[in-house]
Parts: structure tokens; C-alpha cells; sequence
């Protein structure tokens, strides 16, 4: 029933309302090692969202979230048709259409009825009974892991950098090694000054944030994140917040961390980029993927018409 | 005023002041005044994040509506009643019908603490308030937990951005601690009233005290700015 698929992270049935703006419908993908996922859409759309939702800043309203075959989010259990069966929604249900049935198969029955269910949203669990809450129970306990070991592995860069301006870049880089990987500060520090050097700010370990002009916090806000050697880096809008002179320095580095091997999930409208570096593209319009292929065949065949505006508009 | 009677009223209390040895008085009133005022701000800062977090942390837990409806009663009271009413209450019923027995200096420190807090708490709900959200959400995405985000990264910057606020509330209680000789404590206030009362001159004595709350008000209000300025460091 659980599936250990290979993907790196897998998007089941993800949904997420915010009081009665419904930003997410439905969004299901998969993101193998290696990738480089390019998110592109209207502004508005909920790539923001969606990618919040992968690590769990945003929870989901509906859905699940598996990094490798472990379980971030809680269990969703309309994604899980035998926890459904042991609701007592489903079963007063089955029990009421079987006597007006008694033609029709179980199996019938039951699928029509968790279908009808899924669709109607009928469950509550506060209402579904013990056996019910006790195999959610069952199936969180067996796949979660802690959020906070999950993002871990899940490196983050914002459009606004979130530096910690309280500390130097260099405290900004160690603190969650040092304190979440068990890592001696000099260890640590070294590492930091490494992956500096490799963006090219040895210099400015020392400074503060706001001493640094915003390709530079950028560059050092990837560093952040790849200081706790992450298995997949999120983007969310890296270059938008940047002067335009700027945004190509960054764009390198997102470039050679890519061919190092980083699977990444980039939601950014460089289309350049998408086009040059991503393995494949995704295009999200009121909360749904339009369409998803590899970057050449995005770009030169797009198919929904939705897509084709959007690129006319910013190609 | 003739030149001879402000001599004559100096000397007075400069006899009683010295010769009488009421300056002992005096220092013991500055030391309680002291005291009070920075155990009590050190207890409302303490008390008054732990209450401002708690009234920012998101969340719908019973638990923690709880505590933050808690809170808001415990806040709404100690800024919505008089001090003096809050000591002679702390020392005269609460205290004494929870049977304990403190010195007064001890009561006085406890209520102004408290009631330090009230005000503190909210000063630090907006120092919270004004960290921009994205400070929390890297913390968290780099998987610290809740607490060691709000503690290593928000909390700081809510400090150093309320600074000059917090100083303020410190020269309000360097003040307020005039009225503790309501629960027979000695502050500076207290010490200036008894020498005045001695030989029935208070005209110097109470120039002479208002000259040291100044003094030490403006002590304190260059203590923050340097405080302040070495805060700064992060802002060039
Ligand atoms: N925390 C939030 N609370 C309420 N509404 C939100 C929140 N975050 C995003 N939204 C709404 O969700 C929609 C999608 O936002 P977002 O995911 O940021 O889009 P995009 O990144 O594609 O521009 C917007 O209408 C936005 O107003
Ligand atoms: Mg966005």
C-alpha cells in the first residue's frame, strides 16, 4: 500500500486551502536524484505554496508528502483506501447502499463508495471510530520522520535571502551544523569557508548581512542551506528580489551546484535557465501542474493553451 | 531667599546628612532602589518574553489558548491597576493568605518583577512582532526547532530593536520604587522623607534626591545608548 518508489520526493494529492482561496488542487509529482525541476507560472499561482508545502512550512490542507519512504506530512486518509473502509462514514454507507443494492458486488460497492467518498470529502475524524484512527495511527508510526530531521535534508533559498541578520555569515552559515549535525565549531567553520570560497565570498565571512549587497546575501544564503549538505535544494524565486546585474552570479551558482549533482527544485522565471539547466519543467496555473516535459519540448511544443499564453507573454 | 537661610538650611542637613551618619540611610535607599529596580527588570524581561512567546506562537492547541488567554488576564491586570495597589495587595493579602513570608525589599522585588513583566511583554510582543517572518522560517527550514530559532535569531533582534524602549522601562521603575515605603521598604524616596522629618527641614533633602534621580536616570539612559551602539554593530 505504501509506495517506495524511488523518487526522492513524491507529491501525492496535494492540496491546500487558505480559508476559502483554494491555492493548491490536486498536485502529484515525483523528483528523482539528480533532477533539476524547474517550476514556472503566473505570479499568484501557488508555486510558492507548493514548494512551502514540501517542507512543511505551509502544511497541506490535503495530501501527502514522502521524502524518499519516509512520511513529512500526516497521513492523508483519503490517499489510504483501506483506512477509509474502517470509517464508520464508509461503513454506515455501505451498510444503507447494500440494502438498496443487494444486487450489485462488494467490490463494487466499495469502490463507488470510496470514490463518492474522496470526492465529498465525507470523513471526519473525530467521528470515524477506533479502528479507524488506529490504523492512521499505525501507518504515521511506521513511515513519519521528525519535521525537523526532514528539512534537514531539504536545503531552502528564499527570494528575500532570510539571512539571520542578527549574525555574521559565517555564524549564519555554522549555526544549524553546529547545532543540529554535532558538528565542532572550527569543523564547521572550515566547511563554511570552503563552500564560501566556492562562491566566491571568502572575504566576507566576517560581515554581516547587511553589509553585503544582495547577490552576494544570496550566494551566501545557498552556502546556508549547502552547509547542512542537503539531499535536494528548494529555489523559490532566487533572482527575483535582485538588481538585474546581479542575477547572472547567482544564476551561476545555481548552475554549477547543478551539474555537481544537487537535485534541485527551482521556481524562478529565468526561462534561460530552465531552458540551459533543468532536466525538466513544470508549469503550474490555479493550483494544478498544466503541463510538465523536458525543457526542450516545453519550450519549442508547448500544448496547453494556458502554457502558450504564459510563455508568449515572457518569452 | 536671603543667602544666610540656605546656609542655615545646608547646614542642617549637611549635620543631619553627615554628623548623624543619615547618609548610611541614604545609600541604603539607593541600594534598595537599585536593587529593586534591576531585579525587577531582569525578572520582567525573563517573564515577559516567556509571556510574549507564548502570545506569538502560532497555533490552536487548547493548551496553549489556554495560557495565552492566561496570559492576557495576567497582563490586562498589572497594567490596568495602580502599582501601589499591586504591592499593598502582593504584601497584605496574596503573600500573607499564600502563607509566605518575605522581607519587604523581597516583596517589592517580586512585585515590581511582575508587573515589569506585564509591561515588558508587550514591548517584546512587538520587538517579536516587527523580526520580519522570514527570520523564523529560515531558522526552520534549516531544521532548527521553534525554540531554538526564536532564541538564537528572533529573540535577539526583537532586543536590540526594542533596546531603547526597555531602557525607558527601566527609568519607570527607578521611579515607580517610590513607593515602597508603602510596605515599609527604604528606597532613595524613603531615606530623603526621614531626614527631612528629623530636624523639620526638607527643602535641601528633597533637592538633594531629586539631583540623584536624575543623576541616576541619566546614568542609566547612557548605559543604553552604548549598549545600543554596540548592538548596532549589524546594521552598517
Ligand atoms: N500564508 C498565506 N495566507 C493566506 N494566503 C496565502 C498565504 N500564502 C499564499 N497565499 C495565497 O496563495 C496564493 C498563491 O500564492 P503563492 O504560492 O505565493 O503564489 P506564487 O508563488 O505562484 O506567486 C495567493 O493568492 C496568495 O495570496
Ligand atoms: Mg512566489
Amino acid at each position: 500500500m505504501i509506495t517506495e518508489g524511488s523518487a526522492l520526493i513524491k507529491v501525492d494529492g496535494l492540496y491546500k486551502y487558505f480559508g476559502e482561496n483554494r491555492v493548491l488542487r490536486g498536485i502529484s509529482a515525483e523528483i528523482d536524484k539528480g533532477e533539476v525541476v524547474v517550476i514556472i507560472g503566473p505570479s499568484g499561482s501557488g508555486k510558492s505554496t507548493f514548494l512551502r508545502c514540501l517542507n512543511l512550512l505551509e502544511e497541506p490542507t490535503y495530501g501527502e508528502v514522502w521524502l524518499e519512504d519516509k512520511l513529512v506530512t500526516p497521513v492523508d486518509p483519503y490517499l489510504h483506501p483501506d483506512v477509509i473502509e474502517l470509517s464508520k462514514t464508509y461503513q454506515s454507507l455501505f451498510s444503507a447502499a447494500k440494502a438498496e443494492n443487494p444486487g450489485k458486488s462488494d467490490e463494487a460497492l466499495k469502490d463507488e463508495l470510496i470514490a463518492k467518498i474522496k470526492d465529498e470529502d465525507l470523513l471526519n475524524e473525530k467521528h470515524e471510530g477506533r479502528a479507524y484512527k488506529a490504523l492512521v495511527k499505525k501507518i504515521y508510526a511506521e513511515n513519519y520522520i521528525n519535521i525537523n530531521l526532514a528539512r534537514q535534508k531539504i536545503g531552502m533559498v528564499f527570494q528575500q535571502f532570510n539571512l539571520f541578520n542578527n549574525l555574521k555569515i559565517i555564524d549564519n552559515i555554522t549555526l544549524a551544523p553546529i547545532k543540529l549535525r554535532g558538528m565542532s565549531k572550527a569543523e564547521a567553520e572550515e566547511k563554511a569557508k570552503t563552500l564560501l570560497e566556492r562562491v566566491g565570498l571568502a572575504d566576507k565571512a566576517d560581515s554581516y548581512p547587511s553589509q553585503l549587497s544582495g547577490g552576494q546575501k544570496q550566494r551566501a544564503a545557498i552556502v546556508r542551506a549547502l552547509a547542512m549538505d542537503p539531499d535536494v535544494m528548494l529555489f523559490d524565486e532566487p533572482t527575483s528580489a535582485l538588481d538585474p546585474e546581479m542575477v547572472g552570479e547567482v544564476l551561476e551558482v545555481m548552475k554549477e551546484l547543478a551539474e555537481s549533482g544537487m537535485t534541485m527544485v527551482c521556481v524562478t522565471h529565468e526561462m534561460g535557465f530552465a531552458r540551459e539547466v533543468g532536466t525538466r519543467v513544470i508549469f503550474i496555473d490555479e493550483g494544478v501542474i498544466q503541463e510538465e516535459s523536458a525543457p526542450d519540448e516545453f519550450f519549442t511544443n508547448p500544448k496547453n493553451p494556458r502554457l502558450r499564453d504564459f510563455l508568449s507573454k515572457v518569452l | 531667599m536671603s543667602q544666610s537661610l540656605w546656609e542655615i538650611k545646608w547646614n542642617k542637613f549637611w549635620v543631619s546628612f553627615i554628623e548623624h551618619g543619615s547618609y548610611q540611610k541614604v545609600l541604603e535607599g539607593l541600594q534598595n532602589t537599585v536593587i529593586i529596580a534591576v531585579a525587577g527588570l531582569l525578572t520582567g524581561i525573563v517573564l515577559g518574553t516567556l509571556i510574549a512567546i507564548i502570545k506569538v506562537v502560532p497555533g490552536k492547541n487548547p493548551v496553549l489558548t489556554f495560557l495565552k488567554k492566561l496570559c492576557n488576564l495576567y497582563v490586562n491586570y498589572f497594567r490596568g491597576t495602580p502599582m501601589v495597589v499591586q504591592l499593598l495587595l502582593g504584601y497584605y493579602v496574596l503573600f500573607p493568605l499564600l502563607g509566605i513570608r518575605m522581607s519587604s525589599l523581597m516583596v517589592c522585588v517580586v512585585i515590581f518583577g511582575m508587573n515589569s513583566a506585564a509591561y515588558v511583554s508587550e514591548i517584546m510582543r512587538g520587538g517579536l512582532l516587527s523580526v520580519s517572518s522570514g527570520q523564523m522560517e529560515a531558522g526552520r527550514a534549516l531544521g532548527l526547532s521553534y525554540p531554538s530559532a526564536m532564541m538564537r535569531i528572533v529573540v535577539p533582534q526583537a532586543v536590540k530593536n526594542i533596546l531603547p524602549t526597555l531602557g525607558n522601562e527601566f527609568i519607570t521603575l527607578i521611579k515607580e520604587t517610590s513607593i515602597v515605603s508603602f510596605v515599609a521598604a527604604t528606597d532613595l524616596c524613603q531615606a530623603f522623607r526621614d531626614i527631612g522629618a528629623s530636624n523639620y527641614e526638607f527643602m535641601v533633602p528633597y533637592l538633594v534626591m531629586a539631583i540623584i534621580y536624575i543623576v541616576l536616570v541619566l546614568i542609566i539612559t547612557y548605559m543604553v545608548k552604548i549598549l545600543e551602539r554596540r548592538l548596532r554593530r549589524s546594521d552598517h
